[in-house]
């Protein structure tokens, strides 16, 4: 024999959370963080070294910075198109989506300058498209490169090496302590149904437990380094 | 071909760009419906190919250029609707980028070349083909003369429709003096200005080039044509290598096209229109909306760079427009959802 309560069909609706924007703000910044791990880029095994593509990277974005010759703007603006143009069409959304913000982003610079002195319209539109190639540019080195092809490459432009440690465990540990977000906040989604009151509090929590959590693992590393015979000296990297 | 900034009035471009745009709202949702999404990147090299024609000026007869268009081998390929898309965004391409023809006009632009060209192309052809086989299957070659009489049909209508826009604006829009205020001159100069070399010269080139690409592709890439992908017909994905060599070979030839030299009819610039010859009699004023038009400032007015050596700004041209017209194709393709 049931009892009554448990016969009854409920219709409970959780109430509307207001304020959600503070958990998907962040739940969105731990995805990206974690993406950093699963780099989507199609860097193919037998592609140019990252040295060389970082030396080349240089020197377009410089060429194509400091040009006078529209020639060469061109030249340029027509070859990385068709490089750009043999693309799977999923990488091209995320390679011009920035070019194309960085574009709109000059041109409102220049709106005021275009409306008061319309002879000058030619020239800012040479430098509208040499923000465009160059961020572009920088795209396809980004995208096609893994993070820690490019901090080898950084190693042997011969940059200090505690410069390449610090960046290259800067963003090993995005990546670890994106995830350690994204788990945190998939918990208190999860255990939180309807109106949450003290939502504010918990992301004060969020905050703190990652911050414990980044302590205990740069003590971790730090054992983990000694133990493996660092002696506070990062020459042999 | 390219009806430029300011020789239409604004009214009758607003009236243009207004009867375009059901055309272009019907026109997407077929082609959403027909292409599959995998087909949308080769529609970009069906644009680019149609942007090279454009590219190509040959010397018509009375000192002025033309060119083949390509909308009808569009047609053929992918289907008139996505024909009229594609070449639409090649001329806007050609409008914001390189100044050819102008935004106010785009609307007229493209009711032209991108709507009567290739739904006047492709349907002749249909028509062709159909009487042709309608008592035994068609046989090859039949296709082919269709698609010449259609790619000719097509040109020359476009031409004649060009011609009335242009021969309305003085009767439509002229000051107290009767100067006109935007293209000069009326239909009984510019009906027989356009047609005469669009059929004597531009519509054979058309002709040709329709013919000489669409056999090439019926041969190399026959899963690109319209008819085929209609059909369903199940083939294997093929690399297209020999259409892109086909473009790159256009691409590099696209510098023959600077050998004419002279500017298209109806396409002269505010300082040049005063001393053109027609008749024997120059025209003698700058009418008023030319001379205080507004006009849009481009990256590479006329595919050149000013001061520069033509030819390689000719091909770089070439291949921004081409690379341009694949990008955007392929990024369109990204929302559309896949056949299966």
């Amino acid at each position: 024999m049931l009892p009554n309560w448990l016969i009854e069909s409920e219709t409970y609706a959780p109430p509307k959370d207001g304020g959600a924007f503070v958990v998907k703000t962040m739940k969105t910044i731990g995805m990206v963080l974690a993406r950093l791990k699963v780099q989507r880029g199609h860097e193919k095994r037998h592609a140019i070294p990252a040295v060389i593509k970082f030396f080349l990277l240089v020197a377009l974005v410089l060429l194509t910075s400091v040009t006078q010759n529209r020639l060469i703007l061109l030249a340029m603006l027509a070859l990385v198109q068709a490089y750009l143009a043999f693309w799977p069409a999923k990488d091209l959304a995320s390679i011009l989506k920035p070019a194309l913000f960085a574009s709109l982003l000059s041109v409102l610079i220049f709106a005021p300058a275009m409306i008061m002195h319309p002879q000058g319209i030619y020239n800012n539109l040479i430098v509208i498209a040499k923000v465009f190639v160059s961020v572009e540019m920088v795209n396809i080195f980004n995208h096609t490169t893994q993070w820690n092809h490019i901090t080898t490459a950084l190693r042997k432009l011969h940059i200090p090496s505690i410069f390449i440690f610090t960046l290259d465990i800067t963003l090993k540990y995005i990546v670890l302590l994106g995830t350690v977000i994204n788990d945190l906040l998939t918990s208190l989604h999860l255990r939180s149904v309807g109106k949450n009151h003290r939502k504010y509090q918990s992301v004060g929590g969020v905050m703190g437990v990652t911050f414990l959590r980044s302590v205990e693992m740069s003590q971790q590393m730090y054992e983990a380094m000694c133990c493996r015979g660092f002696t506070d000296d990062y020459k042999g990297l | 071909m390219h009806i430029p900034e300011n020789y239409l009035a604004p009214a009758t471009c607003g009236v243009m760009g207004a009867a375009m745009v059901p055309v272009w709202v019907h026109a997407v949702k077929k082609v959403g419906k027909e292409l599959p999404k995998e087909k949308m990147p080769l529609l970009g090299v069906g644009a680019a190919f149609s942007f090279l024609a454009m590219m190509f000026n040959v010397p018509l007869v009375g000192g002025t250029t033309g060119h083949a268009v390509g909308g009808t081998l569009i047609a053929l390929l992918f289907g008139p609707n996505a024909a009229c898309i594609a070449v639409s965004i090649a001329l806007l391409i050609q409008a914001v980028l390189f100044g050819d023809g102008g935004i106010l006009a785009f609307g007229a632009n493209c009711f032209n070349m991108a709507f009567i060209l290739p739904f006047a192309g492709y349907y002749t052809y249909r028509l062709i083909v159909k009487l042709a086989s309608k008592n035994q299957p068609a046989k090859s070659g039949i296709h082919y003369v269709a698609a010449a009489i259609g790619s000719y049909v097509g040109i020359n209508l476009a031409a004649f429709f060009t011609a009335v826009e242009f021969g309305l604006q003085p009767l439509l829009f002229h000051d107290a003096s009767g100067n006109a205020l935007y293209c000069p001159y009326d239909l009984s100069v510019a009906i027989p200005s356009m047609m005469i070399p669009h059929l004597v010269v531009a519509g054979v080139v058309e002709l040709v080039f329709t013919v000489v690409v669409y056999a090439f592709i019926r041969k190399v890439a026959p899963d690109m044509i319209y008819e085929n992908i209609l059909a369903q017909t199940e083939q294997e994905p093929k690399k297209h290598i020999p259409v892109f060599a086909l473009i790159a070979v256009l691409i590099a030839a696209t510098p023959l096209g600077l050998l004419a030299t002279g500017t298209a009819w109806g396409e002269w610039g505010a300082d040049e229109i005063a001393a053109v010859e027609n008749a024997g009699k120059v025209l003698g004023y700058t009418p008023s909306g030319l001379a205080n038009g507004w006009e849009l400032n481009v990256l590479m007015p006329d595919y050149a760079v000013s001061g520069m050596n033509e030819i390689p700004a000719y091909i770089l041209s070439a291949i921004l427009g081409v690379a341009l017209l694949v990008i955007i194709f392929k990024l369109i393709s990204l929302p559309m959802k896949g056949r299966r």
